[in-house]
């Protein structure tokens, strides 16, 4: 277990043991507490990590040997695929309008609930729970049950049959745009109750008095929501979308089972086009540095979502 | 006689169907450019009066009037009745000059005018400086300022404050005290404070209503409230320390009427010299701290002992115990006796209150009254 | 003020959401006890004509389904249920146990860096498919491919994020002085830790065991592209019924989804007031 390459590592992933100025009574201890998740972090992330990137610099693929005996080839998988892939391309530019319409349609849906719950009615506790319900659901299943419901002859067709006669009813996974609603839908359906919950806590937390003067100086229940409401939400709001943008990024086992990525590649994640490029086609230099690539991306975008909001998020809420 | 500014006549305020009674049938009339404070501990009623006035709540019945009409019914925001929050509630996401001019914008005021109305009000509280840094960054008076001004930029006909001082450091709030006489002098608004600070109503108002378990039991003029108190809870609340009361009944002994309580007996006044015989019934007896003189052991009225003696600037607070009775006696700093020592108290008669033990009103028996 | 009561317009609004949240749910439960033979009717039967349980005893006995003419599933679902018990328990306990002395090592004794945790998160953001490809290989080189071993090794890491952050916010909410108090009284650091915090953070404690058990329960990718015969879990037996089987054993398959749902759906109940803490790393407190 305790190999060499592991001291540097951790040492370069938590500052603070090395930042071990102005030490307090029990630092040595502390630090030993977190040796043990220090280690796992580092043998099953941080390592596995710089293999791929390692990889991600030469031709290897599984058929060719082992990996130390893999050509280097400097930044040629990064040029390809930034450059001459369009499925990439493709891939990345439909995970961000997935990604854009579903977390908006989930915020819009997941604040009106929230609002709705901020009234008063009878089993108000019960129905919470029961709008929570899909986003305890596994998403392999979440992608099962949908997959159930757009078949052909599926429940869907016959409700959208029974409300606007049968030129209404679609094959869902036959054409691009409806695959991808049917992606969409699912997701959205899967994870507004994270976003409901988020913000119905915030909401709760806003403080009364301001809303109470907002009203005595004359605001419409309109007018106290958008200007005096919503803005003391932002944090809360920021918080939902950058946990939600982290793993939408990463879509994959409801489309997986929705539509493994057909027609063709039109619901093609940036996932989903990773495992294909890995477990199905054995490219793996080419898939890790497309991976390295999204990490990048990816993290540029939600540090900056997260700019405003970094220390109620990182310090849990001090 | 000229129309109250703002009228509550029998106002009750039930909650959970009747079980809580918060606001228990009040009167109270306030004059134009009045300054009125309503004083209570917490959980006395005078925050649900507040909110009624205010029109956050509904009064179960009774009826509030502003200039002579009905607003029960009028919406909050409707009334032209501002209200300052005692932890403020500036909203926090906007500049200072979007909280002074959230009032008009809500009530779609053009552009031009709000600009106007913002920078009187800001010069008026001396905040021109301040107008476009953000309300997070501000300290407790500049927030209390700012409260204030968005309130006063909708220019309503009577202002509420919720406990203005109690957020403040000692030092602001005299800036705070001053600053306030003077806005109320300038603008001439009428303008009720709630709050449970008698120091804060004393120095602020021009009369105060003592309230307590939802009734106002005086209304007074704050310069003679602390020397006539109507009701036995107000004499207990006002004054530091408050007035003495010690309970007992009188008696007729000889040809004098004596106060017997279980630690003393005091006489009063010749039996001839009354009017009427007041009865047996049960008496609070009051008498200020300050009115109370030591002299040495056997020349007074009453014996006891001094059981603490608590300096305090230029005059020391005394408890004096008298047979298990603890009454506080204010002397000169000079002459304060040491802990442990016997002293004779004497109460001159002219100083004594009488609050009835069935009503708690105050009651004259002596024949002089006062 | 700001608690009216609901309107009609907005009851009827929410008595639809309520449907759309529900039907899904219902759906699956429908099929799961439907008989073969409303299946894969057209058009879809919505309540079974004949409630079952045979798609249940299928999954554990492949020929039971027989006795309704259906050819049966190739493969009993008994290893999967297992795998995914062996793999999810094992994983959280190990995954909570390390995060318990990670979260109060960093509340109690960190410098208030804000560097670790970004790196997490970072590491959260990496897609599971591109840290799937290194795992192969490096699994394959020491022989932990198609192991429980190295799919727990995995799972404890991949959590570890979780179960550190949350159970840090738990310990976060005590005040030290607690445990001040402790050591005055003679009790060394970690007998404090002990005797005092854990016991005090023992609601939270069962709430991030049950928060990582979700997540465990629910993984599917890393079981994916690491199991082939040995090690099997729900979530890659139902992609295997729908893959081999597709359209023709909608109810046996829907067993199985019921299967993996239920327990999820009851944990996630148990520590719903903790949900949206665990989802945002301890963020946002209820």
């Amino acid at each position: 277990m305790n190999h060499s390459p592991s001291s540097d590592i951790s040492a370069a992933t938590s500052p603070q043991a090395q930042a071990a100025t102005g030490r307090r009574p029990g630092t040595g201890i502390g630090k030993a507490m977190t040796i043990p998740g220090q280690v796992v972090s580092v043998l099953v992330l941080v390592l596995p990590l710089l293999v791929a990137l390692y990889m991600s610099f030469t031709d290897w693929s599984p058929t060719r040997g082992s990996l130390f005996d893999a050509s280097f080839v400097g930044f040629e998988n990064y040029s390809e695929l930034l450059v001459y892939d369009t499925r990439f391309l493709y891939a990345v530019l439909r995970t961000a309008l997935i990604s854009i319409i579903c977390l908006s349609l989930e915020f819009a849906f997941g604040l009106g609930l929230a609002v709705l719950f901020m009234r008063e009615f009878r089993g108000k506790s019960l129905l919470f729970s029961a709008f929570l319900t899909p986003m305890m659901i596994l998403p392999v299943v979440v992608g099962y049950i949908f997959w159930m419901l757009f078949q052909s002859n599926g429940p869907i067709n016959q409700i959208l049959e029974f409300l606007f006669g049968a030129q209404a009813c679609v094959e869902w996974f036959r054409s691009a745009p409806f695959a991808v609603t049917a992606v969409i839908i699912t997701e959205v359906w899967h994870w507004t109750p994270l976003f409901f919950l988020i913000l119905l806590s915030g909401l709760n937390s806003v403080p009364e008095n301001p809303v109470r003067a907002a009203v005595i100086l004359g605001a419409s229940p309109r007018q106290v929501f958008w200007r005096v409401v919503l803005p003391m939400l932002k944090p809360v709001i920021i918080v939902a979308f950058v946990i939600r943008s982290m793993e939408i990024i990463k879509l994959f086992d409801e489309v997986f089972m929705l539509t493994r990525g057909g027609p063709g590649s039109s619901t093609e994640t940036i996932s989903l086009y990773i495992y294909k490029l890995a477990f199905n086609d054995f490219q793996l230099a080419y898939g890790a540095a497309a991976a390295f690539i999204v990490l990048i991306g990816s993290l540029v975008l939600v540090h900056m979502l997260l700019a405003p909001v970094r220390d109620q998020l990182l310090d849990g809420g001090r | 006689m000229t129309q109250p500014k703002l009228e509550l006549v029998n106002l009750v305020k039930e909650y959970e169907n009747g079980d809580v009674v918060a606001v228990d049938g009040i009167n109270l009339a306030v004059e134009a450019g009045e300054t009125i404070a309503l004083l209570g501990s917490s959980g006395c009623g005078k925050s649900t009066t507040l909110n009624m006035v205010v029109g956050l709540e509904q009064p179960t019945t009774g009826d509030i009037r502003i200039d002579g009409r009905s607003v029960v019914g009028v919406p909050a925001g409707k009334r032209n009745v501002g209200l300052v929050f005692q932890d403020y509630a500036v909203f926090t996401s906007m500049s200072v000059r979007r909280n002074l001019a959230f009032g008009l914008e809500v009530r779609k005021t053009p552009k031009a005018e709000i600009a106007r109305a913002v920078d009187e009000v800001a010069e008026l509280l001396g905040m021109q400086d301040k107008l476009d840094a953000s309300a997070r960054e501000l300290g407790g008076s500049e927030l209390q300022r700012v409260a204030i001004g968005r309130t006063l930029v909708t220019r309503p006909s009577i202002l509420l404050l919720d406990e203005p001082l109690s957020n403040l450091e000692t030092a602001a709030r005299h800036a705070m005290r001053q600053e306030l006489r003077r806005l109320q002098r300038e603008i001439g608004l009428t303008i009720i404070y709630v709050t449970h600070d008698q120091v804060e109503a004393l120095s602020l108002a021009d009369r105060i209503a003592v309230m307590n378990a939802g009734h106002i039991l005086q209304v007074e003029q704050t310069s003679r409230i602390c020397e006539r108190p109507e009701h036995v809870y107000v004499a207990g609340f006002l004054g530091s320390p408050p007035m003495n009361l010690v309970s007992g009944k009188l008696a007729a002994r000889k040809d004098a009427l004596v106060f017997r309580s279980t630690a003393f007996d005091l006489p009063l006044c010749a039996l001839a010299d009354l009017q009427a015989y007041p009865g047996e019934q049960t008496f609070s007896l009051g008498i200020k701290p300050e009115r109370i003189a030591l002299t040495n052991p056997g020349k007074g009225m009453i014996s006891g002992t001094v059981t603490l003696a608590e300096p305090r600037g230029h005059e020391s607070v005394l408890s004096v115990t008298v047979r298990g009775e603890e009454l506080k006696v204010v002397v000169p700093v000079e002459s304060q006796p040491a802990e442990g020592t016997a002293v004779d108290l004497i109460l001159p008669p002219d100083a004594l209150a009488f609050f009835d033990g069935e009503t708690n009103k105050r009651t004259d028996i002596l024949p002089e009254g006062r | 003020m700001l608690t009216k009561r609901l309107s009609l317009v907005q009851a009827v609004l929410m008595a639809m959401a309520l449907v759309v949240v529900l039907f899904p749910v219902f759906w699956i439960l429908m099929t799961a006890i439907k008989p073969p033979t409303d299946w894969n009717a057209s058009p879809a039967i919505w309540f079974p004509s004949q409630p079952t349980l045979i798609n249940f005893k299928t999954l554990f006995d492949p020929a039971a389904i027989r006795e309704y003419g259906v050819g049966g599933v190739s493969q009993a679902a008994t290893d999967a249920v297992f795998g995914s018990i062996l793999a999810s328990v094992t994983a959280t306990a190990i995954s909570v146990a390390i995060g318990l002395f990670s979260a109060i090592g960093i509340s109690r004794y960190g410098n208030g860096s804000k560097s670790t945790p970004l790196v997490i998160l970072s590491g959260r953001m990496f897609p599971p498919a591109a840290i799937a490809v290194p795992f192969v290989i490096m699994f394959s080189t020491i022989g932990l491919i198609d192991s429980f071993t190295g799919l727990i090794a995995i799972y404890v890491a991949v959590t570890l994020p979780f179960s550190t952050w949350m159970i840090k916010s738990f310990v976060d909410d005590l005040p030290r002085e607690i445990e001040e108090a402790a050591m005055m009284d003679g009790r060394s650091r970690i007998g404090a830790h002990l005797t005092v915090t854990i016991p005090l953070i023992k609601g939270g404690l069962f709430a991030t065991t049950m928060f990582v058990f979700i997540l465990n329960w629910s993984e599917f990718m890393f079981a994916l592209v690491l199991s082939y015969t040995n090690v099997s879990t729900i979530p890659v037996q139902l992609a295997k019924y729908v893959t081999a089987t597709a359209g023709t054993l909608y109810g046996v398959q829907a067993a199985l989804a019921v299967l993996a749902m239920v327990p999820l759906v009851i944990v996630g109940y148990l520590i719903q007031s903790h949900l949206a803490r665990g989802m945002t790393f301890g963020a946002i407190k209820q």
